[in-house]
């Protein structure tokens, strides 16, 4: 009965966290698809496992934490996500004019975040996207908080000198007299 | 986040500041560190701007597509109601003495899409649980039934809406055999008492019975019938009911 209560209050948590859950999960595999269906495995994953969630102010960690590993073993097994590296060739065969300023900054930014190894890219899209903690971040991934700082440290780091470099390539506007 | 009281503006502190992780009074003491550390303090906005973009890059991810083949819930739903009931208006006219049976005799089949003669459409903020029961002992059906009715009351209790179906295949299809079952009183009370209640029986398992042990099973009154409990078990489970087997 308990448990069935558990279950009853931890499906209407999920479904207030359900739109983070989605944006965290999108971060990562850039395949709204796969996003969707990480998230809803998730879901179910946390509903068969509720009788282990002994505090309900660690919801979001625990939800994050079967998450991850729900990635970690698809990517190990499947290999289906999209290849992020395709994201550049896909903003290079589009025509410039079709998108604004912003969609091509956005678009230069998820490029750029695709780019970051998969350790350093969980942690940023959790601090950044998801809101989290250190503490948080520390529990999810079940890292020490060190690891988690110089991580996002890194993260943020390569980002700068990527979005950088994209500055610096991009072709100049040149004012027409 | 704890230091000591001997700062340094690293890269670490930093990165820490702009993700808010410093109680009030020792942010208070790095950004006065900050107004005589020119280089920190570009740093600082330079990190406060990559995690804006990155915050808003992500804001508005595509949605998924939806599958093929499959309407949206709301509406699916009407669609079944609507059928449902035409179904019920059908058999009432045609078969005037169909809902007249002796209780005991009486089976109320379930139409194609499972809703039967009282179409369980989700309404708004009403919770849906399917109990799978696929084995079962006498205790097992003591404990289930006891705590399916304490569940039903206490969200009646609190004027909360809650639809619970009781789906038995396999071995669990004793607790709704006319022969088998020890909780023949208990269902019959809780399918009085609770509208809201509803259980299913597989009709491939009396099927296999049938054709593999020469049994003709007879189901309580109470029971209604689907043609697989394990399809229509998954059916509720994409439909977005909570699942629990038992």
């Amino acid at each position: 009965m308990i448990l069935l209560l558990k279950q009853h209050k931890l499906r209407k948590q999920f479904e207030s966290l359900r739109p983070q859950l989605y944006r965290i999960a999108w971060s990562w595999c850039h395949n709204a698809d796969l996003a969707e269906d990480l998230v809803q495995e998730t879901y179910l994953r946390a509903l068969e496992k509720a009788a282990q969630l002994k505090e309900v102010e660690k919801l979001k960690p625990w939800l994050m934490r079967i998450m991850s590993n729900l990635h970690t073993d698809c990517l190990r097994r499947r290999q289906e996500f999209v290849d992020l590296q395709d994201l550049e060739l896909e903003a290079e065969s589009a025509e410039p004019c079709e998108h604004t300023e912003q969609q091509n900054a956005i678009h230069r930014v998820r490029c750029a975040v695709a780019k970051l190894n998969e350790d350093q890219r969980q942690v940023l899209t959790l601090v950044d996207i998801g809101g989290f903690t250190y503490a948080e971040v520390a529990e999810a991934l079940e890292l020490p908080i060190g690891t988690v700082m110089s991580r996002l440290c890194r993260a943020r780091k390569r980002l700068k000198g990527l979005l950088q470099k994209q500055v610096q390539e991009r072709p100049k506007l040149r004012r027409v007299k | 986040m704890n230091r000591n009281q001997h700062w340094d503006l690293s890269s670490e502190t930093l990165n820490a500041l702009v993700d808010n992780e410093y109680p009030a009074a020792e942010k208070a003491e790095l950004m006065q560190m900050l107004l005589d550390d020119e280089a920190a303090s570009a740093e600082l906005c330079r990190l406060q701007r990559v995690k804006e973009m990155v915050k808003t890059a992500y804001e508005q991810p595509p949605v998924p597509q939806p599958k093929q083949g499959r309407e949206t819930s709301s509406k699916r739903n009407r669609v079944v109601a609507a059928v449902s009931m035409l179904l019920v208006g059908v058999m009432a006219f045609f078969l005037p003495g169909l809902f007249n049976q002796p209780a005991t005799e009486r089976f109320v089949l379930l139409d194609p899409d499972g809703r039967g003669a009282h179409p369980a459409v989700a309404e708004d903020q009403e919770v849906r649980i399917v109990f799978h029961v696929a084995s079962t002992t006498r205790a097992r059906g003591e404990d289930l039934l006891g705590e399916i009715q304490a569940l039903l009351e206490d969200y009646r209790s609190r004027g909360e809406k809650l639809r619970v179906e009781v789906v038995a295949n396999g071995e669990g299809l004793d607790l709704l055999r006319e022969k088998l079952s020890t909780q023949k009183q208990k269902l019959s009370e809780l399918a009085q008492q609770y509208p809201n209640l509803t259980f299913v029986a597989c009709l491939n398992t009396v099927k296999r019975l049938r054709v593999e042990q020469g049994v003709i099973v007879k189901l309580v009154p109470e029971a209604e019938t689907t043609a697989s409990g394990v399809a229509y078990v998954v059916k509720r489970q994409q439909e977005g009911w909570i699942y629990i087997q038992v």
